[in-house]
């Protein structure tokens, strides 16, 4: 363990994809506290989902110091993605894929649980008070390809809840949900910031936002450009302006 | 091992050993079949033909230095994938090109140095003709192939659900896969001598997909491909003995043949015509 002040800790950080020139985020610092409710917004390109995978050691950190939840990014990207949930954004499961929805949350706990050992009762607890929280238990036994987008994006949803995150990342977690669905699901994120763990999302869509403290950050070409605590109905006009400046 | 059940010793050794590859193929068929690295089989299927010539050409044994030579490319085909940022199936492509131009050049010339060196067994292989040595190297294959979809059974599937996935999940992805590359080498190496660098592709991709056909889950997937594979060989063998017909050939049509059926009856592409 290394630091413990802020669950996430980057300083003067630097990602670059193998054969670019240039790198994607540029001297970025960055501090997120236990139990912050974190927006991340910007134009296109702006390097939002390469920051999210950044913090979880997805994508190689070239230079600065990078802790989550007490590790060193550039040495245990490992033992950080045990910790961090990352809801991915863009995936499609194809109807002939053979896992169902139930058996897809569980995989949830595996990389807690490491290398050749097998679930125990606590395990399959947890993916089930996972399904219950999303309220998919009507779709257990379904196929994952048969469900619809929306559907499975619950059930990604679920399958990261399954894991007990100390940090839940979020890529576009609303692109396939419906109002209901959507408001659902920020009950849910509500309810783990409340308990202390921090929510940091990647999105466009800032209506329906909790009417709690948002912690803003906005992006752009690799850089931060804002990041300021303020209401969550003043985010969607902060993120615009701050767009529309540059 | 089935001496008790069938008499002639060279139609046993030949069921034994269709039963061995059917065993190792199929399982390793369902997870590559699920990941999209189809090419892998014949990639494989090539290293192993390369092997054997480069065997061959130094009078070695041609089956060991096939083992030697898939396995090296195995181990090539990750660190290639990761450091050129390839997708695997072009890295296969690529290395897949390199051992059919490694064995074609080293036959062409041994027959140049008057070596007479005849490339159909490699091709397509001799299931008539083994050592008792090779259907235990094979035995034992499928017992590891076995043994390592029981161990590794958690991380096998979360790969075959999606590797990305997975690895955001925290599981050690990278690990895994390269035994199942070991595996995937080892196996198609030593099955080269019964249905050769060709058809090997038919007993790792076709049994999986039937299986594909009926079965909802991976579970049923990893015990319905090598029970299929497992019966239309055997059956192969017999027939290929009974009517003197070429047996891998017979038991690779035959399982094509089977998987055209299994599209046919696939409870999967039913529509329901029911209004409630």
């Amino acid at each position: 363990m290394l630091w413990e002040l802020s669950i996430i800790e980057l300083e003067g950080i630097y990602t670059a994809y193998e054969g670019d020139d240039k790198p994607i985020i540029k001297d970025l610092t960055l501090n997120i506290d236990r139990g912050e409710y974190v927006v991340i917004g910007g134009p296109n390109s702006a390097g939002k989902t390469t920051l999210l995978e950044s913090i979880n050691g997805l994508v190689k950190i070239t230079h600065g110091r990078a802790a989550v939840c007490g590790f060193d990014v550039r040495r245990s990207g490992h033992d950080v993605r045990k910790k961090v949930g990352y809801v991915v954004q863009n995936f499609y499961f194809d109807p002939f894929t053979p896992f169902n929805t139930q058996q897809v949350v569980m995989m949830g706990r595996y990389g807690r649980l490491g290398l050749l050992k097998r679930p125990i009762e606590e395990d399959y607890k947890a993916a089930e008070r996972a399904i219950r929280m999303v309220g998919i238990e009507d779709l257990a036994q379904k196929t994952i390809g048969t469900l619809s987008g929306g559907q499975q994006q619950k059930v990604m949803i679920a399958h990261n809840l399954a894991k007990e995150p100390e940090v839940l990342l979020l890529d576009e977690p609303f692109s396939n949900l419906d109002f209901s669905a959507r408001e659902f699901l920020q009950a849910i994120l509500l309810d783990l910031v409340k308990g202390g763990t921090p929510i940091v999302i990647v999105s466009h869509a800032f209506d329906g936002l909790p009417d709690i403290r948002i912690h803003l950050v906005v992006m752009n070409e690799g850089r931060i450009t804002k990041d300021i605590c303020c209401p969550a109905r003043a985010v969607e006009d902060i993120v615009r302006k701050s767009s529309l400046r540059q | 091992m089935l001496e008790p059940l069938i008499a002639n010793n060279v139609v046993c050794h030949a069921v034994e050993a269709m039963v061995f590859a059917s065993i190792a193929c199929s399982i390793l068929g369902v997870v590559i079949s699920r990941m999209n690295l189809a090419s892998i089989g014949f990639t494989m299927s090539h290293a192993a033909f390369a092997g054997a010539s480069i065997g061959m050409f130094l009078e070695m044994n041609a089956q060991m230095a096939a083992i030697a030579f898939s396995v090296g490319v195995a181990a090539l085909i990750g660190p290639i994938s990761d450091k050129a940022k390839m997708a695997a199936d072009a890295t296969l492509g690529v290395l897949f090109a390199l051992c059919m131009a490694v064995a074609i050049f080293l036959i062409s010339y041994m027959q140049y140095l008057g070596k007479g060196l005849s490339a159909s067994s490699l091709l397509f292989g001799d299931v008539i003709s083994l050592y008792r040595e090779e259907i235990y190297a094979l035995a034992a294959v499928s017992l590891l192939t076995i043994i390592f979809v029981l161990l590794f059974y958690k991380e096998i599937c979360a790969i075959m659900f999606n590797m990305k996935i997975a690895q955001a999940s925290g599981m050690r992805v990278q690990v895994v896969y390269y035994i199942l590359l070991f595996i995937i080498a080892l196996s198609v190496a030593l099955c080269l001598n019964i249905v050769g660098g060709l058809l090997i592709f038919v007993w790792l991709v076709t049994p999986a997909s039937i299986a594909s056909q009926f079965c909802f889950d991976v579970k049923s997937m990893f015990i319905a491909a090598p029970l299929v594979a497992l019966l239309v060989s055997a059956f192969g063998v017999w027939a290929g003995f009974e009517y003197t017909l070429p047996i891998a050939p017979l038991v690779a049509l035959l399982l094509t043949g089977t998987f055209g059926l299994a599209v046919m009856l696939s409870t999967k592409r039913k529509v329901t015509t029911r209004r409630h």
